[in-house]
């Protein structure tokens, strides 16, 4: 039994007034998570099946016997278990609950079996259960304990009552998988690139590419490329290695066709009569074009599919594994099915696509459609965490087939051993061995984010998969499972275009909430309404693609499409548009029919029973000129980025009316505002969508910004930034956690202000500021360039008072030798002057001050019985918060978590903001009676900053807070501040909505008799007198950031030195120094300061005194010599004195010259480095009265 | 008010600024107090101000030892609560600052400087307790916690029965099981130290106005006219006479110096419509004790502080003439005189 802490049946106070919270209070907060939980789920549920069905058979053939006797290894249905206690008895299924894995540090993770089938020639299928050790569980999954618990039973289980889900605890570590960005699946897009020019002589710059996903969601990229003399190689990559064919190979070797096929399917899309017509993407050109590719395969002399495959399997079969034994003919269809457009089983539909995808280069080349943006969210898609673990998982088990196979081999061929391979136990022995790797794979993977894996999963980086999910306040918490990586290859880049805020994103990435400095504009957030398209359907069962696309097909060709097959002679744009289905060619629309068809599809969306999901992309991509490459592209496949807008169509209006639209067709789209206006629409292009609320573009962070859309918009990245650094209530189950460091503000309050956010956020669960009197004035000189004076009464009185919370995990089993025998035991020295401040058990009492250097614990070493002290750390005291034991050990108490509490109330240089990115330090604290005093109410501000911070900022929303707040506040009332709300009342009640904000929060002040815009006469607290001006006083929501000084001082006389130069270290963490470096040598030789100067870089850093010979002006050569001992008598009570030294010089074998010399030491360092290379350095000395 | 415009002997240059400030009440409650100062500055107003704020001393827990605490707030947290709350601190002036005391330690056992409370609840039921104020045990009933006081006073009066709803000052609540035992010590201090000792809530002034309608102009103005201007102004200064059509001062302490009838008189285009002074002599204060101490004692502590203050002023006068630093100075400026 596991008994955590002394209390560990307390659950918290507040738990009791949580009874009426609701589960479907916390819904909008878990929609947030979705795409986290719902791709594990679908891991779960499905992708493990489906990933554990692609992998490729394996054959073992004993080649010893000479008969051709074969293993064939497959897998078959996976057994993924909830986390249980491991080490328990098999009867017993005890489970293990999130908590019990942070405070212990271990990992939630749950058995994971499989069954291989072995099958003996042709033999009967036998099938062997195999443990593959324990995969990580994400929290809130469907194998999770707590999925579906009600708050008061998460609560219970010792969690927040909001727990969302969506990590993993992996050493007791909370680590989530990153989303990552990738290109979007099965669309083919045109792109122009340097670097494919260097793919070899004669190519050039374009290509189409195109990333293919199979079903079990891994990738195959294939690259068309085009050649300088106008044909094509078609590029693809096998174990890190590109192999390029050209593509008239591969169009021959899908099917059956003749040169004539070929050339007129590839000619579609240029007719005589359309040139230069609007949507016109062919040219006279293609028809050379496809001369010359058949010309080359008459060069290879290739004229049949048989020949063609046989050509493929012959240069290909070295590369792919286990085909070694093939046929030519059998490795080229492997390398089509494998390798080329995986994401299409039959090789009619990847013909077609081939042909198109030749098309759209041809048009790229002549410059009749322009190249895709790859940068632009249109092309592109996410990775979610259920479909990483899949396919990483499968790779890993594909890679322990093929060890197996070469362990069984290997004892195959080994003479002594009596290996029998058809004892299907001596087997299964060699393959239990290192089945354990599979899952270890996983779990390190999202323990340290690195992928190890030999091809790379065609995922764009390796390392910086996962992330750690802070939980420093709720925001970033929440914040981490919303963010979008670009890729870390991209970080690296000097160019910036990769981080631009495209339209494209409009709606789906917030343009505010980026980081600034080194990741902007990489790591992006999700809007508040983007969600991600999933596996599973709005009724919560796995997709069924085949049948959605059926339905799709079958309502296309109701709306007139032509289908592909039966292959008849076709046109091309702009007389037809191709219809395009996840990547798949399924017809062409002839183009006046397209627009009614759109719309049509477009309303079957929204029906629930049409069979066709609602978040179906349409994207239409109509003729241009020059414009993207005309067609219907139509996508079904999981991890899109979606969003909601109202269909202005649908007649029914309300909840029905809401359609969810990609990126990709958002962009062919007409979607107003909701603010009533038109957005100067012309009546040809009539709106047909609307956005739901104006605020839809922002991220939660976003979001919680009180009017930002009256600040200046960089002021909101600011404060996007500094929320997720607040100091706030970040956990209410603080008691029972165990993290290395929490920020915890005493005494948090609601704002008064608030947007409609806060509330669907429940972010009142956990405050992150004050409501704090701010009074903007230049008073005392101490609120100079963004300081702030904090009135010393309403520090004491509590404001911004905070904690951190440090846990220290003590493992005494990590100092255990190999045998597990125990070698330190917690215990108390018996002498009873030593250590009286730890309990009889050699842990501290709860609640007590460890002062600096003090006993944290003592612990005594079993073999020897010594008893041993372990000092705490750091140079501040620490209350001790709370002790918890480990209980699984079974002689002895080996491993504790001490959980200390660090007081930090505010003083003089902590940081503070306002949540409209104003952010200050503060530089006082100062008397209240010294503070200035409203003559009608007598209050004292609790905070003073400098009107300086207004004007060049424009924080016109800072303002208004002030203002809604006092008014607010005065009322009795909260005040709703969600931005672009004016215009959002689309009823045209008043024209000028923005002067009536005003006038409506004037209103409340001046209905209290309090000033129209805020003002109020103050008087000097020292003087008594009035102020000359009127000053602007009010509430306003201020946050603590957790940048505290006493984290962050640094402060060094004399103390460690560098080994090698002597001079001293740098860094907090080891007591050293500020660099004193060039920069300011050089202010200190401008002031012309030279004893200060020789002071800081000579005097207090490696000052040195070197005996130099002045003989031959070396300064490595001295050594001393050695006295003979002289008989010192000992004067009883005096040391024995010290015999001088006196150094000689090695190479002139004389003390005569020699001369003492202060000099840095480094230079003697350099000289002994030189000297190493041969290089002599010599010093002429000369006696300073001789000059 | 007699005595308290003390310095006026000062100097010996033999102008004296002696002046003879008047104080009125106006209105006198337990925790609420207003009243006029006239005929003195500033510098006199303000001063008691501040005195009445920082220095006037009160009784406010300082020590605590916490001997058992399984509530979900930490030591430190409740024990800063406890700081807060106020206690009757009636007998702060004659009582010594613990600092000063020579009869004791500072341990909490000594009469003269420090008071000690005892607060022991467990929570045994399945509601959720309320650790209050009321729960702090003291054998002196002189320093019992504001509400704890008053309440028993207001019971008294009503018969003996207590107020259900009022409980007192929670401290922290209290789940099943929990349980929180400590000692602490109160004692004397001042608001200069910490807030907790401040006993006033809220301490100001204003300067009384002066408000002068120039009636002839008044009455240039159409009705209209003159209910926007009445408006214009966020507190009722002004009002209509109904009978004479007259604009009328209602209440001229109203007025918060925001001069938007002025500007609102500028803005109809007849500006000197009215003329606001602020009598530069006289004061009106409102305060607001935290119960501590009622707000007439506290008036008459902070004057009694300020005389202590002053006095000190002189004493340390005498002192410097006698100081042997200066010794020789004074001599020689004396000699020089004689």
């Amino acid at each position: 039994m596991v008994a955590w802490g002394q209390d560990s049946a307390g659950v918290d106070g507040n738990s009791l007034e949580k009874k009426g919270k609701l589960e479907s209070d916390y819904q909008h907060l878990r929609e947030l998570f979705k795409p986290h939980v719902e791709s594990f789920d679908y891991f779960i549920d499905a992708g493990l099946e489906i990933a554990l069905m692609n992998i490729k058979p394996t054959e073992i053939t004993d080649s010893s016997t000479g008969t051709k006797l074969r293993n064939i290894l497959f897998f078959s249905s996976p057994d993924l278990l909830s986390p249980e206690r491991e080490g328990g008895r098999k009867s017993m299924r005890e489970p293990v609950f999130p908590y019990e894995c942070r405070q212990s540090g271990g990992s939630y993770r749950g058995k994971f079996t499989a069954e291989v089938c072995f099958q003996y020639n042709d033999g009967a299928v036998i099938r062997e259960t195999f443990n593959f050790g324990f995969l990580p569980i994400m929290l809130m999954s469907k194998l999770c304990h707590l999925r579906g618990a009600d708050p008061r039973k998460l609560v219970f289980h010792k969690e927040e009552a909001t727990e969302m889900g969506g990590y993993f605890i992996c050493n007791g570590l909370e680590r989530l998988c990153r989303l990552l960005i990738l290109s979007k699946r099965n669309h083919p897009m045109a792109m122009v690139r340097k670097s494919f020019c260097s793919r070899g002589d004669g190519y050039t710059d374009k290509a189409v590419v195109i990333r293919c996903v199979r079903e079990d969601q891994s990738a195959v990229t294939v690259k068309l490329y085009y050649l300088q003399n106008g044909s094509a190689r078609l590029g693809f990559w096998i174990q890190g290695k590109e192999y390029l064919l050209p593509v008239g190979i591969v169009l021959k070797a899908l099917v059956d066709s003749n040169d004539r096929e070929i050339y007129v399917s590839l000619t579609t899309c240029y007719k005589e009569k359309y040139h230069r017509e609007r949507g016109a993407v062919g040219t006279q050109l293609i028809g050379e074009r496809a001369k010359i590719i058949l010309d080359e395969m008459k060069g290879l002399s290739l004229f049949t599919r048989s020949q063609c495959l046989h050509h493929i399997g012959n240069s290909f079969r070295p590369v792919m594994g286990g085909m070694e034994t093939e046929s030519y003919s059998v490795v080229g269809d492997a390398v089509l099915r494998d390798y080329i457009f995986v994401h299409l089983s039959s090789n009619h539909d990847k013909f077609n696509l081939l042909i198109f995808m030749l098309q759209k280069l041809f048009a790229l080349v002549d410059s009749t459609a322009a190249p895709d943006n790859p940068d632009a969210l249109v092309n592109q898609e996410v990775l979610q965490p259920g479909h990483l673990i899949t396919i990483y998982l499968k790779e890993k088990l594909q890679e322990w087939l093929s060890k197996c196979r070469r362990l069984v081999q290997d004892e195959m061929i080994k003479p002594n051993k009596n290996f029998d391979f058809y004892n299907l136990a001596q087997v299964k022995k060699i393959m239990d061995r290192n089945a354990g790797t599979v899952s270890r794979a996983v779990e390190n993977m999202i323990k340290t984010g690195k992928l190890a894996s030999s091809s790379g999963l065609d995922l764009p980086q390796r390392d910086g998969m996962s992330i750690v999910a802070e939980r420093l306040n709720f925001l970033r918490f929440i914040s981490h499972f919303r963010s979008v990586h670009r890729g870390a290859s991209f970080a690296r880049m000097r160019t910036t275009t990769v981080r631009k805020l495209l339209p494209e994103s409009w709606g789906f990435l917030c343009p505010v909430h980026t980081p600034d400095g080194e990741p902007c504009g990489l790591l992006n957030h999700m809007t508040a309404t983007c969600r991600v398209t999933s596996n599973f359907d709005s009724q919560g069962f796995v997709k069924d693609f085949v049948k959605i696309r059926m339905s799709i097909t079958k309502a296309l060709i109701g709306v007139g499409m032509t289908p592909s097959l039966p292959r008849l002679e076709r046109a091309g744009p702009p007389e037809v548009l191709f219809v395009l289905l996840d990547g798949c060619i399924l017809g062409s629309i002839v183009s006046d029919k397209i627009e009614k068809a759109v719309a049509h599809i477009r309303l079957l969306k929204l029906s629930a029973i049409s069979g066709i999901p609602a978040d179906l992309e349409v994207g239409y991509v109509p003729l241009s000129m020059g414009g993207a490459y005309p067609g219907l592209y139509l996508f079904t496949s999981p991890s899109r980025f979606i969003r909601p807008v109202r269909n202005l169509s649908h007649h029914s209006g309300g909840d029905t009316a809401i359609e969810l639209i990609g990126p990709f067709e958002q962009a062919f789209m007409e979607i107003k505002c909701a603010d009533g206006g038109d957005g100067g629409r012309s009546d040809s292009f009539p709106a047909t969508h609307e956005e739901i609320h104006p605020t839809g573009f922002l991220s939660v962070v976003a979001n919680l910004t009180p009017w930002s859309d009256h600040n200046q918009s960089p002021r909101n990245m600011y404060q996007c930034q500094m929320a997720k650094q607040t100091m706030g209530f970040s956990s209410q189950a603080l008691k029972f956690r165990a993290d290395n460091k929490l920020y915890h503000l005493q005494t948090p309050q609601s704002p008064i202000v608030r947007t409609t956010a806060y509330s669907k956020y429940c972010i009142d669960d956990y405050p992150m500021g004050t409501n704090a009197i701010v009074a903007v004035l230049a008073y005392s000189g101490y609120d100079m360039e963004d300081a702030m004076i904090l009135n010393k009464s309403s520090v004491e009185r509590g404001l911004c008072r905070g904690h951190i919370y440090q846990t220290e995990t003590i493992d005494l089993t990590k100092k255990s030798d190999k045998s597990g025998k125990v070698l330190e035991i917690f215990a108390k020295s018996n002498c009873p002057d030593q250590n009286s401040e730890l309990d009889a058990d050699g842990l501290p009492y709860v609640g007590q001050i460890i002062h600096p250097t003090k006993p944290l614990y003592s612990s005594c070493n079993t073999l020897t019985n010594i008893p041993k002290t372990t000092p705490m750390k750091g140079s501040e005291p620490a209350f001790v918060d709370c002790v918890s034991l480990d209980g699984t050990t079974k002689s002895h108490l080996q491993k504790v978590n001490i959980r200390l509490r660090r007081p930090r109330n505010p003083v003089i240089g902590d940081k503070f903001s306002s949540r409209h990115g104003q952010k200050g330090v503060c530089s006082q604290l100062w008397p209240d009676i010294d503070m200035p005093f409203s003559a009608v109410t007598g209050m004292r501000p609790d905070l003073i900053i400098n009107p300086h911070a207004f004007p060049s900022r424009m924080t016109i929303g800072m303002l208004l807070e002030s203002i809604a707040a006092k008014g607010g506040s005065a009322h009795g009332q909260f005040v709703d501040a969600t931005p672009f709300s004016s215009c959002s009342k689309s009823d045209g009640d008043s024209p000028s909505e923005s002067d009536s904000l005003h006038d409506y929060l004037g209103r409340l002040l001046t209905s209290k008799g309090f000033n129209y815009h805020g003002l109020e006469v103050m008087y000097s607290g020292v003087f008594g007198t009035e102020l000359a001006c009127e000053i602007f006083i009010g509430p306003v929501y201020y946050q603590r950031l957790r940048h505290m000084v006493s984290d962050k001082f640094q402060v060094r006389s004399t103390g460690t030195v560098d080994q090698i130069t002597r001079q001293p270290i740098g860094g907090r963490k080891w007591g050293g120094g500020i660099r004193f470096g060039e920069m300011e040598r050089d202010s200190l030789l401008a002031h012309g300061t030279a004893y200060l100067l020789h002071d800081r870089l000579h005097s207090c850093s490696d000052y040195h005194i070197a005996d130099v010979c002045r003989l031959c002006g070396s300064i490595l050569t001295a050594t001393t010599i050695q006295r003979h001992k002289r008989a010192v008598r000992e004067i009883s009570g005096l040391p024995p004195a010290k015999t001088p030294k006196s150094y000689t010089c090695q190479a002139c074998k004389t003390s005569t010259g020699m001369e003492t010399v202060a000099m840095p030491y480094v230079f003697r360092y350099l000289a002994a480095e030189l000297a190493a290379m041969n290089i002599r350095v010599s010093l002429n000395l000369k006696d300073g009265s001789n000059i | 008010m007699e005595g308290a415009g003390g310095g006026g002997s000062g100097g010996g240059s033999g102008v004296s600024y002696q002046r003879f400030p008047r104080v009125r009440i106006r209105e006198m409650k337990d925790e609420y107090m207003k009243f006029e100062l006239r005929d003195t500055d500033a510098s006199m107003a303000n001063a008691l101000r501040r005195v009445m704020l920082s220095e006037v001393p009160t009784i406010a827990i300082d020590l605590v030892e916490i001997e058992v605490n399984s509530s979900v707030l930490n030591d430190e947290f409740i024990a800063h609560r406890l700081g807060l709350i106020p206690l009757c601190s009636e007998r702060a002036m004659e009582m010594r600052f613990s600092r000063d005391c020579d009869a004791c330690d500072g341990d909490g056992e000594c009469p003269y400087c420090s008071i000690e409370f005892q607060l022991n609840v467990r929570c045994d039921s399945d509601q959720t307790l309320d650790v209050t104020s009321a729960d702090l045990h003291c054998h002196d009933h002189r320093f019992l916690p504001v509400d704890v006081a008053q309440r028993a006073l207001a019971a008294e009066a009503a018969g003996g029965y207590d107020a259900p709803e009022q409980r007192g000052i929670i401290i922290v609540k209290l789940r099943r099981g929990q349980e929180l035992r400590l000692r602490a010590i109160a004692r004397k201090g001042i608001g200069k130290d910490h807030a907790k000792w401040s006993p006033g809530a809220t301490v100001t002034f204003m300067y009384e106005p002066e408000i002068h309608i120039n009636e002839e102009l008044m009455e240039t103005l159409t009705h209209n006219e003159k209910l926007s201007w009445i408006e214009s102004s966020p507190t009722k200064v002004f009002d209509l006479d109904p009978k004479t059509d007259q604009v009328i001062v209602a209440d001229p302490e109203a007025y918060t110096y925001d001069e938007e009838v002025i500007k609102k008189a500028e803005a109809i285009g007849k500006p000197g419509l009215v003329e606001i002074y602020a009598r530069e002599d006289s004061f009106i204060f409102t305060v607001e004790s935290t119960g501590a101490i009622p707000a007439y004692q506290m008036v008459m502590n902070a004057i009694e502080v300020l005389k202590q203050k002053l006095d000190a002023v002189r004493l340390s006068d005498d002192i410097q003439d006698n100081d042997d630093q200066f010794g020789d100075l004074t001599r020689n400026i004396q000699g020089a005189a004689l």
